[in-house]
């Protein structure tokens, strides 16, 4: 039993290492990547959109979430078959419009995020928006379960589908800056609203 | 001669044969001796809530055989700067991110090259992961191999493997995290599940969700301390439950001197 274990490892760790040295052309070091982005006006350290989280819109557009840049942000999971507490977030999302100021009101993108990506394809979210009456303000992401699960690890949303196919998970709204960075977190449902449009209302363009 | 011996030999005979061979050790070949075949299988939950399955069926995936070491990971961020740990975001790594390594890119004398990497986040972790064209191990994926003793698939009686488990545990973290090559395989031919470090999975955030849906309060009494109670598998798993709770405490920044990870992947 012993013997074999003992002869297994050193030849593994030779065998990994002539692997590492043979398929690794490691160029030599990239002309700084740090660099090249810094000249094309880098996120911020804090900015949620560093990261490589790609979704795809009720249209089926691919979305970066960098795109949203320069816009006040309000950012929530749900998903579409919901039918308790999702509806009441995106009620949540109509209200908290209402109570900011006018010229902000057109400016803020209201993003909903699917954890349900098998079932919320972008056609299934297409036809959410219609029954909700979301208009062009509201974005609508459907993405790989890696990207979905990165962007709830970023914002600390826990979340797990249930064996009847709903899923538990955290009622959480984050209000992202003109730079991405979270500025404002609500959990639980049904009020905060005063506050969320608050943290809103302080990123207006003076 | 049992099978996995048998298996054992045969691969170190196949690896000599690649080392010494004119076409040195690539491609296939490297990736069947670095990882290890992990054939379906079913994972029970330790903890279920009432409406979780009772088993879930896990395809048959491949599996690192060995954490990630200081050394690949060194490599890694050598070639990807964001990495490092002077460049990395509070975003995506807490403020002890690799810091038990020398520097940036020198491990020093606190991170052996071929011990496990400890002090990474779980973006970290996945990065990595996919920068290999690799993925983290799902935790049913992960516990499934884990199940396995020294010589069975089967390893909830395995007295080696309990008892080199408990004085696992029962010991402290050591200083200096050692080399994995002191780790046995088990019977799927993958080292140091147990008795290394502590492995970050893809959805380590579903093992304990806090603010469930229908009611914030509920979060102990529904899926932790009931749970427990009523839907506990194996009440004598105590590492399995250090590995619910570890997880369910870890938020993906996080980094510990005890927690590393290792890659899976997809049958072609």
């Amino acid at each position: 039993m012993k013997t074999p274990s003992l002869l297994y490892g050193p030849l593994a760790a030779l065998l990994l290492a002539t692997t590492v040295l043979a398929a690794d052309p490691t160029p030599a070091r990239p002309k700084d990547e740090c660099c090249k982005e810094q000249a094309a006006g880098a996120f911020t350290k804090a900015s949620l959109y560093q990261t490589d989280a790609r979704f795809t819109d009720d249209d089926g557009r691919p979305v970066a979430l960098g795109s949203l840049r320069g816009r006040p942000v309000v950012l929530t999971l749900f998903y579409s078959s919901c039918g308790y507490a999702c509806p009441m977030l995106v009620s949540d999302l109509v209200r908290i419009r209402e109570l900011l100021p006018a010229g902000l009101r057109d400016e803020v993108a209201f993003v909903l995020v699917s954890f349900d990506v098998v079932r919320d394809t972008p056609p299934v979210l297409r036809a959410y928006r219609e029954t909700r009456h979301l208009d062009a303000q509201w974005i609508l992401l459907h993405g790989a379960d890696a990207d979905v699960r990165e962007l709830a690890a970023l914002l600390g949303v826990k979340y797990k589908q249930e064996a009847d196919g709903n899923f538990a998970h955290s009622n959480l709204l984050t209000v992202l800056n003109r730079e991405g960075e979270v500025v404002h977190q609500r959990t639980g449902l049904k009020d905060g609203h005063a506050e969320a449009a608050a943290a809103l209302a302080a990123l207006a363009k003076r | 001669m049992n099978r996995a011996v048998r298996l054992r030999r045969l691969l170190a005979a196949s690896a000599l044969l690649t080392v010494l061979g004119p076409a040195v050790g690539r491609g296939a070949d490297a990736a069947e001796f670095s990882t290890a075949l992990i054939p379906a299988g079913t994972y029970t939950p330790l903890l279920r809530s009432v409406k979780d399955a009772p088993a879930v069926s896990v395809a048959a995936f491949r599996l690192d055989v060995r954490p990630v070491t200081n050394a690949e990971f060194l490599e890694f961020v050598r070639a990807h700067p964001k990495w490092r740990r002077s460049q990395v975001s509070p975003l995506f790594a807490d403020a002890h991110y690799l810091s038990h390594w020398a520097g940036d890119l020198e491990l020093g004398p606190r991170a052996l090259p071929d011990a496990p990497v400890v002090r990474v986040s779980w973006f970290a972790a996945r990065a990595y992961a996919a920068a290999q064209g690799k993925r983290l191990p799902s935790t049913a994926e992960w516990e499934l191999a884990a199940a396995a003793g020294y010589t069975r698939p089967d390893g909830r009686n395995d007295e080696a493997l309990n008892r080199d488990l408990y004085a696992w545990i029962a010991r402290p973290t050591p200083e200096i995290v050692p080399s994995v090559s002191g780790a046995k395989p088990n019977f799927h031919g993958v080292r140091g599940l147990h008795g290394l470090v502590w492995e970050w999975v893809e959805d380590f955030n579903t093992a304990m969700v806090t603010g469930e849906s229908r009611g914030d309060a509920g979060l102990d009494r529904d899926l932790f301390c009931g749970a427990a109670a009523a839907g506990a598998k194996e009440t004598n798993d105590y590492a399995a439950y250090m590995r619910v709770a570890l997880r369910s405490s870890l938020k993906a920044v996080n980094t510990t001197s005890s927690l590393g990870f290792r890659c899976a992947q997809d049958l072609p």
